[in-house]
Formats: C-alpha cells, structure tokens, sequence
C-alpha cells in the first residue's frame, strides 16, 4: 500500500518513527514535499478562516498526498499525551475530526490511531494496534515495526541533542549523510518555537538559515535534553498543560540565564492559545534576566522583508552590544 | 575638497538624502515625497545634494536604509545597506547621547527602540497594520478636507478631549464620523485623532516594554504638534524631537558608512554623481521554477542586468555577478 505522511505538524518531530514503522510493515511511504505556495493555498481553502496557520497547511499537505500523489491511506496521527498529566493543544487531540468533518470526502483515506504516552517515545506497539486491520499487520508485525521504528529515533534524538536541528538530525538518519556543524561565531541566539513552524521552509522563511547567513549561531529546543528543560520549569507553581509548550518555555528560561546565549527569539503562529502564555513568561522573565527577546508572529502571508528586517536588527543590536562591551 | 558622506533613507512615503561631515555634522538634507517613483526622487536628491554642497566634494561613504534600500544600494553604489532600526538609532544617540526612548513614525512603519547606554537594546516594530502610522492621519486629513500640514497648528487650538477609537482604521474612521455628526469642531476632532494614534502606537508597540524619559520622537508625524502634545500627555514627560527629525534615518545610514569605511580602511562603492545619468529599469516577473512562484526583482542597466532579488532559493539573486 501506499501511505502518505504530511509533512507538517509533528511529521518534523516524529517523521523518522512514522516513516521507519510503515516501511517496515512493507509499505511504500510517500512524504509530501516542503510547503510551497500551492499547498498553502489548499489547506487554507480547506480550513476554517480562524484556526491557526500550522493546522491549514497540515490541511494542505494531507490533500497533495491524497489527491497528487494517489495515496491508499494518509496518516493523521491523534495526539493525546507525551508526558504524564499533560496534554496536546485540542487541534492536536481532535485532527482527525477536524478532518473528516471539514473534508467528509477524504474520510475514508485517513490512517488514524491514539497515540499516548507517558514521556516523548511513543514507541509502544499499543499506540499503533488499531492500525493492523488496515495495514494487514498482525500484533508481531506491529511490535516488530515499532521496535525498528524506535532504534531509527532514538538516533535522530541523539543527532538533535548534539546540537543539530531537527530538520539535519532527521535526514542523517534517513539517508545516513553526516552534517557538520559549525559553531564558530561569536553570537548564540535561541530560536524557541514548535518544530512545525521553525522547520516549515514557507512559515519561519528559512529563519536559521538567515541567521546562518548572518554569521550567527543558533539553538533550538530539541537540542537540549529533557532533564536540562524541565529542570527550568520545576519551580513554577503549575506547569502548562501542553507538553512542547513546556518544552520551549524550558528552553526559552535556559537560553535567557546561559550566558553563552545572546539574544532569545520566539517564532510564533498568529492565533497559538498555548503561545500566549509563552510569549508574556518569556516578556517576563527577559526583563529580570536582561536579556533582548523578541517576538516574530508568522501567518500565512507574512512578508519577508518585514521578518528579514527584524532579524537583521535584532543581530544588529546584538553585535553591536558585544563589540562595545569588548572594546 | 569637502569630505562627505551620504546617508539615503528610501521608505514607503519619503526619500531622504543627506550629507554629513567627518564629525557627523549635517551639510546637506533633502525630503521629499516619493510621488510613486522612488528611482527618480533618488537622482534628484543627489543632483540637489551636488548642487547645493558643491562640486568639490568628496564623497568618501554611502549608506543606504528603509524598505527600497537593496535598490538604492544597487543604484547609487553603497558600502553600507542597513535595517532602519539600526540606522535610526545611530543617528538619535548621535545626538542625544543619553535618549532611553525613540519613538519612530513614519508613513507604514512604526518602532520603538529602547536604548541604554547608547546601544539598542530592545526594539519594537509595526506588523501588518498601518492604524499607528503617517497613512491613518494621510488618510483622515482627506477625508476632513485639511491639508496634513496643517494638522498639528489646528489640533492645539482644540480643548475639549474627544475620545475617538484607535484601534484599527477603519473603526476610527466610522467613530470619527459619529462624532462629526455630534457637532464636534475640526480642530476636537483632529486632536482626538492625534491621541488615538499615539494610544494605539503605545498598546501596541510599547506592550511589555518598560519605557523610560529621555524621550525622543522622530520620522516624519513629528512634524505634527498635536501628536507631539499627545505623546506628552501619555507618557507625562517632556519628548524631544530631533532639530532634522524627518530625515534621522538617511543620517544614521551616513554615520554607519562613515564608521565602517573607517573600521575596514576601505574606498568607498559609491558610483560617483555622473552615473546618475544611468538609467535603471527595475522590473519584476514571477519565477515558474517551483511552486513557491517567488516574485523576483531584476533591476537592469544599459542592458545589463545589475542585481536581482526576491527568489526564496537563491537561484536569480546568485545569478548576478556583476562588481560595480
């Protein structure tokens, strides 16, 4: 069969599982490729105006796989819990229905399953059991596919916690080819914002790689471990409610007190309940750190000018800090 | 022989020029409305810059900033082609050295920058809308039938406080009308504009942002006194406006050149005052290469295409290898 992964949501966290376990049960998986404008284009006709921009082009991937690229089923993942007592955003939690009521004639081509868990691995056969009818799998295939799937994602964990952004760490390990990073320049920013938004080509427009281009080095959440990040947040009174929410705040509190990192920016999609939260913590806590912090709000037609002129002023104010204070 | 440097601020209403000295004394400053054609107003401020300062000078640096500066950059030879944050904030502590707060406003854009020890250490900027900017009040001057430079004399003869939304444009207009139709006076009315800008500037730009006198307020509104006066009243401090307010960015972009051709002992790029006599044919067309349909700009002279830019993967703008 063949089985369609949209490149979007966490396809950018957890593609290498998905990919590795449907590979493994024989089937020939078909990835849809980065988000272009026509992608964009339908999944915001296939959307409702008001929900956010990461969800439309979900939308938008999940019908290029069905409709282009003629696939038996597309998989769209329920996402429930990766963390104990936590959960995901309700879009997360209802995708499914979400697609099968806005797109009722592509109901029946939609691979769906629960997935939940007690931490971030979401290898466990239990997730995937529902599947084996429609996949011709029996509950050892599925095991067998899971176990396989996981070596393959540990691997792209370890790949990120070295320091190498998903989108690099997943391809090593896909197709094994070796990326060097080169941390070399004298200015570290942070870049805390969910793997979709930071790894979609057409919503960050490439924001590392122009940062890159700006001699400047980056870290992004999943390059540090999940001891690290949590450990940032246990003195909060009550944690937020959304695992990756809690993930960036984490990362966000860590870049913000390191003194090795300059600068925190916040890649956020207009409308993100849960980023409301973030973006006033991180306001808060840049003030008593001393930290420059800013936000950049990505919708589906933000221009690349304005996002190029920000970057380059926020750089800007950065190394022109460094160079007075070392002068 | 006169050494200078030339600053250019290329936004979405004005083109500045200026010139400055090698101790950042201004010789030479020109504003002027784009009028649509942005290339032509260009030239023309250069020519009037030669031909006011004189034939003997020496320009020894180029900056360029704003939203055209890549096209001015290309156009005029710059050395240096930078954000207008940077650029606003280089000629603001240049001449208040112990500011804390700028207010820009300028005809689309809108910043704070939050500076300490003269440098900028936080900064601010407009998004997609345009209510807290030069266009809203363009925009209501016409719709009053009061020339926009009059604005500011008639807002201070107002006094009686009329609260109208400043959200977003197109509620202000309609509240505008309303009180019209309650009878308000002209002058009532343009002042209470001139509040709910600077309340919406304030919400918007200044959120979560500690905000602290000296207070300086530059771009092209600071022309007008009632925003002046409503600044004041919302932050209950004196604010300063800059003697060249409307022109701050073009001599930021200059002081910029100026220290970077000192940095890198370098000549400058700059093509000289005769190849304005160059024609330039900016055009742009889509890209078919992928889905993405890029808009890209290719900008040609005598034939021969110069720059190019707005291509996501780099193909057309690495295309280009022509040194100038």
């Amino acid at each position: 069969m063949k089985i369609g992964i949209p490149r979007a949501l966490l396809y950018h966290y957890y593609g290498v599982f998905w990919e590795e376990f449907f590979k493994e049960l024989g089937h020939e998986v078909i990835v849809s490729p980065h988000s272009n404008k026509e992608i964009v284009d339908t999944g915001i006709k296939s959307a409702v105006p008001e929900i956010c921009v990461p969800i439309k082009i979900f939308l938008g991937h999940l019908k290029y796989l069905i409709y282009e690229k003629n696939v038996d089923y597309a998989f769209v993942p329920r996402m429930i819990s990766i963390h104990k007592g936590e959960i995901f955003c309700p879009k997360f939690m209802g995708l499914p229905d979400l697609v099968k009521n806005g797109s009722p004639e592509i109901s029946d081509r939609i691979l769906t399953t629960y997935i939940e868990s007690k931490t971030e691995n979401i290898s466990n056969y239990k997730n995937y059991i529902s599947l084996s009818d429609k996949l011709n799998a029996n509950e050892e295939d599925i095991k067998r596919a899971s176990r396989k799937a996981n070596i393959k994602w540990l691997e792209f964990r370890r790949n990120t916690l070295r320091g190498i952004p998903a989108d690099k760490a997943a391809e090593m390990v896909k197709k094994n080819t070796v990326y060097k990073k080169n941390n070399s320049n004298n200015i570290k920013i942070a870049v805390v914002g969910y793997v979709y938004n930071v790894y979609d080509p057409f919503l960050s427009m490439d924001i590392l790689d122009k940062l890159h281009d700006l001699n400047v080095d980056y870290m992004t959440f999943e390059m540090l471990d999940n001891k690290t990040i949590f450990s940032q947040i246990s003195h909060l009174k009550k944690r937020l409610f959304w695992t990756f929410s809690n993930k960036l705040l984490g990362a966000g509190y860590y870049s913000l007190k390191n003194h090795n990192i300059d600068g925190l920016i916040h890649l956020t999609a207009f409308g993100c309940g849960p980023d409301s939260f973030l973006g006033k913590l991180f306001e808060i806590e840049s003030d008593i750190r001393q930290k420059p912090f800013m936000t950049i709000r990505i919708d589906e037609h933000t221009g690349e000018n304005h996002l190029q002129t920000r970057i380059e002023a926020f750089v800007d104010m950065l190394k022109r800090k460094k160079e007075k204070e070392s002068a | 022989m006169k050494d200078v440097y030339i600053g250019v601020d290329v936004g979405s209403v004005s083109i500045n020029v200026v010139a400055i000295d090698g101790s950042n004394e201004l010789l030479y400053k020109y504003y002027s409305r784009t009028n649509g054609q942005p290339l032509e107003m260009i030239k023309h401020g250069l020519n009037s810059l030669k031909n006011e300062v004189g034939s003997d000078i020496n320009v020894l640096g180029v900056g360029t900033t704003g939203s055209g500066r890549q096209l001015a950059g290309v156009m005029i030879g710059a050395d240096i082609v930078k954000n207008e944050i940077t650029a606003h904030a280089v000629a603001t502590t240049n001449e208040h050295p112990d500011v804390h707060t700028i207010f820009e406003i300028g005809g689309q854009d809108s910043k704070i920058i939050v500076i300490k020890d003269q440098m900028v250490v936080d900064f601010a900027m407009n998004t997609v809308c345009a209510a807290g900017t030069g266009s809203f009040l363009d925009h209501q001057s016409e719709r009053l039938k009061v020339p926009i430079e009059q604005f500011g004399d008639l807002a201070l003869t107002s006094d009686v406080n009329v609260r109208i939304a400043g959200r977003c444009t197109v509620f202000a207009e309609s509240d505008m009308i309303a009180k019209q139709q309650y009878g308000f006076s002209k002058p009532d009315i343009i002042m209470g504009l001139c509040r709910a800008l600077v309340r919406n500037y304030i919400n918007n730009l200044g959120r979560g942002k500690k905000l602290n006198p000296p207070y300086v307020f530059q771009g092209g509104v600071a022309a007008n006194k009632g925003i002046i006066k409503a600044f004041q009243e919302e932050v209950k401090s004196a604010v300063f406006v800059p003697k060249h307010f409307n022109v701050m960015g073009a001599i930021g972009a200059a002081i910029l050149s100026k220290e970077y051709i000192e940095k890198n002992d370098v000549k400058t790029k700059f093509r000289g005052f005769s190849s304005l006599k160059t024609n330039f044919v900016p055009s742009s067309f889509t890209c078919n290469g992928c889905s993405n349909n890029c808009e890209v700009i290719k900008v040609e002279s005598n034939g021969q295409i110069i720059a190019m830019w707005g291509d996501r993967c780099g193909k057309w703008s690495q295309s280009v290898c022509y040194v100038g």
